[in-house]
């Protein structure tokens, strides 16, 4: 999988409805669509899931970033493929894949949408302790300074002769602690800066902490919510209801 | 960090701007992390002495939180300091942590903004700050706490020379403006003079001198260690080696101007 | 002293970065073998962009490099770090080893020596740079001064032709950049080319020949340093400031000081005052 994967779960900030619901219906989003997609083993059902999606998708202004994910999944899904074609069938194959592809894709969609900084809020608001929340927005908000610096450290020792191709599967882990060891090192001291410098402005001072931001669920929030629930309903209907229901629903390739 | 040497009982001083200089590895950065009680109470280890406040409370006893109110670090990189997603909340933080209510901290960001002119990169996120708005931001999100004494870590080690300029410019009007006591450990010694009333001296872990910029600069300990004097310095020290100069090295331009009228 | 083809040759060098932005634009230079050259700016101008086109740790979008009047675009980065070692600002971007012997010994394992030879430079290096005594330590032990020494160590061991350091004087003391500036004078005795980002005004006023100011990602004056340094319009466009000798200079030009000259050195101003003293207590 390249980087490039990656990028299909960055968060951006842009100005659709999909980016102002807030950070729990979204999860809720996610997790819903997770559990329909398990609900599933047949072809039909799983692709019209999947489009289901897709309408989501281009509200939010995501296409672009969201192909990442897709593209990036590619060796996985080859490797799904073969395996499930040899031991069970190629219908459970591509099943397996609608499937995957659902869940990666719902995830996308919430780590795309979601301000870091919001959902620290809204875990809070969902009576998770503070300093949870908060190592939890801390971790996003040093992704990026995290990513320059293995830039960095790799620029320092590919100027010393150091190169990133070897052969053989111990050379390669043993080639990684160039760039791991410095990594850490930096990572462990930044870490006590920041420490440091939260302790220095009362960090965990008081048992009851002001919140100069906070988040509420507006109506749009409650209809989304309302039409998730829906959606999961509909879906349990169908699989419940299954064996009444018209035959090529659970058609599947001859093999 | 890990060895402490004996803490001698530091009074602080009101309004005055202390520059600490000395060679590297001598204790500053030590020194400093003892004021605000982030030694002993973040890193412990063997650790005799005092440090009290000039109200009676002490660094061992007091929580680092509540000495955050008196005492304010800023320390040398400043991205390492910046944990909010955006510059408002980063100012805010401090005063959440100190359960403060919501109108006052508003009316402290204002007040702080101003100071520190930041009122243009409010909703920036930190990482599309320049390193001289990083280091302003990270000074306002201590001001905002009040404390009467601020402390920085080589504030301009990582900043461009005009930048390191303008927050020392700032710090100066900082502490004329609220009247707070300003301690520096600093490297960049041309810049920091000109303001300086006192100085302390550091060599491996001991404070070997404190006294007025003036008589401190001009004593024996300043031209032995191993700082980083200005030319202005150098220029003066020779001239008075020789016996051609007798009033007092200068420590800015303007006086080096004027002592030669 | 000079050879006639310059070490370095730039034409037209342009980079954008992946995400768009243009981090050099219509770079042209030239600089000679043997040359102590300054890189000044403004954080963000585009020289640290600059210096990693050199041993390609960043390829140009458009333009030509040449190193020693070879075109280094086909060359790999470990082909060209035998020419050109960077030493950059962070000694802890790179110290990873058990000792520091280790840490030398790994900066030569990509060169082509066999096991005596690689024993005996490191002794070398070692002794050159006064960490003998540190030699079974680990590199993360030591302090920033003598860590940042390794750093350099690392790059020197490998004896490249030209040698650029990013930021030298950070964070060191009076002693510490004593020691760097006689590395660099033994070096350019050996006729090394070397290139110094530096933010550190007074170093390089006092010991840098020659200075390119960048801005915006483009070359905005290239020249010896008492000029460049000089011009008030360059050095408000690159966050810099007049050097204090500089400042000095307009003070006393200000206050009636007539006999001063423009652009002394540190020696020469201490001449002139001693002079001028010299004169007003005869008169006494």
């Amino acid at each position: 999988m390249s980087l490039e994967f990656l990028n299909a779960f960055k968060f951006m900030k842009k100005k659709t409805f999909v980016h102002n619901l807030d950070p729990r219906v979204k999860l809720l989003f996610s997790i819903i669509y997770t559990i329909s997609a398990m609900l599933f083993v047949e072809i039909i059902p799983l692709l019209l899931i999947f489009l289901s999606l897709i309408p989501i998708v281009l509200y939010g202004k995501l296409f672009k970033q969201w192909i990442k994910s897709v593209r990036g999944l590619s060796i996985l899904i080859l490797f799904i493929i073969l395996l499930n074609t040899l031991f069970i069938s190629l219908s459970f194959a591509i099943a397996m894949i609608l499937r995957i592809y659902i869940m990666v894709s719902a995830f996308s969609i919430f780590f795309l949408t979601v301000d870091p900084n919001d959902l620290a809020l809204s875990l809070i608001s969902m009576k998770l302790p503070y300093e949870f929340a908060f190592s939890f927005s801390l971790a996003f908000r040093f992704v990026p300074t995290i990513a320059n610096e293995a830039q960095n450290i790799l620029d320092a020792q590919q100027s010393r002769g150091y190169e990133l191709q070897k052969k053989g599967l111990i050379n390669q882990i043993k080639n990684l602690f160039p760039l791991l060891i410095p990594l850490i090192i930096c990572s462990i001291k930044r870490a006590f800066n920041v420490a440091e410098a939260l302790e220095s402005r009362a960090f965990g001072c008081r048992k009851t902490r002001t919140f100069y931001y906070n988040i509420r669920y507006s109506i749009k929030d409650w209809i989304f919510t309302l039409y998730l629930f829906l959606f999961l309903a509909f879906i349990i209907f169908i699989r419940i209801q299954f064996n009444i229901l018209p035959n090529f629903l659970m058609w599947s390739l001859p093999v | 960090m890990t060895r402490l040497r004996n803490a001698s009982r530091v009074r602080v001083y009101k309004e005055e701007q202390d520059g600490r200089k000395n060679e590297t590895g001598s204790g500053k950065t030590t020194l400093i992390r003892c004021m605000n009680g982030l030694i002993p109470q973040f890193y412990t280890g063997y650790y005799k002495g005092k440090v009290e406040l000039w109200n009676g409370r002490n660094t061992v006893e007091t929580p680092i939180a509540d000495l955050s109110t008196e005492i304010g670090i800023v320390f040398q990189n400043p991205e390492n300091q910046l944990i909010a997603m955006n510059v408002e909340h980063e100012i805010a933080f401090g005063l959440e942590n100190l359960g403060i209510p919501i109108k006052e901290i508003s009316k402290r960001i204002k007040e702080s903004v101003s100071l520190t002119e930041i009122e243009h990169i409010l909703d920036k996120a930190p990482f599309e700050l320049s390193g001289g708005e990083q280091q302003r931001v990270a000074i306002a999100s201590i001001l905002v706490l009040e404390p009467k004494i601020l402390i920085l870590d080589e504030p301009t080690a990582l900043l461009d020379p005009y930048m390191a300029k303008k927050i020392i410019n700032l710090l100066n009007e900082i502490k004329n403006e609220k009247n707070i006591t300003i301690i520096i450990s600093e490297h960049r010694l041309d810049l920091l003079l000109p303001y300086t009333q006192e100085i302390i001296l550091m060599k491996c872990g001991s404070v070997i001198e404190h006294g007025n910029c003036e008589k401190v600069i001009n004593g024996k300990n300043f031209q032995t260690l191993s700082l980083n004097k200005p030319v202005i310095y150098s220029i003066f020290n020779i001239l008075k080696n020789e016996n051609l100069y007798y009033k007092n090295i200068p420590a800015s331009i303007p006086e080096a101007v004027r002592s030669l009228k | 002293m000079t050879s006639e083809i310059p070490i370095i040759m730039m034409r037209d060098i342009d980079y954008i970065y992946p995400n768009g932005t243009e981090a050099l634009k219509k770079i042209n230079l030239n600089i000679s073998k043997g040359e102590l050259v300054g890189i000044m700016g403004k954080n963000g101008a585009g020289k640290t962009s600059l210096i990693r086109t050199l041993n390609g740790l960043i390829k140009p979008t458009q333009g030509n490099i040449y190193i020693e009047n070879e075109n280094i675009s086909s060359k790999s980065i470990a082909n060209l770090s035998e020419k050109v070692g960077i030493i950059f600002q962070n000694p802890f971007h790179q110290l990873f080893a058990n000792s520091v012997e280790d840490e030398i010994k790994f900066s030569l394992k990509s060169i082509s020596l066999d096991k005596e030879k690689i024993q005996i430079r490191t002794d070398h290096i070692l002794n050159q740079f006064d960490l003998e005594k540190y030699r079974t330590r680990s590199p993360l032990n030591l302090s920033g001064g003598e860590s940042k020494k390794l750093a350099i160590a690392s790059i020197i061991c490998r004896d490249p032709d030209i040698i650029v350091f990013d930021e030298p004087t950070l964070g060191q003391d009076a002693k510490e950049i004593e020691f760097f500036i006689n590395l660099i004078k033994n070096e350019r005795k050996r006729s090394k080319t070397i290139i110094i980002i530096t933010h550190n005004i007074e170093f390089a006023y006092e010991y840098l020949p020659r200075t390119i100011l960048m801005a915006d990602g483009q070359i905005i004056a290239d020249g010896p340093t008492k000029e460049v340094l000089n011009n008030e319009f360059l050095i408000s466009n690159t966050s810099l400031v007049l050097p204090q000798i500089q400042q000095f200079y307009f003070a006393l030009l200000e206050q009636g000081f007539q006999e001063v000259v423009d652009k002394m050195s540190k020696t020469e101003m201490i001449n002139y005052l001693r002079n001028i003293l010299k004169k007003r207590y005869s008169k006494i």
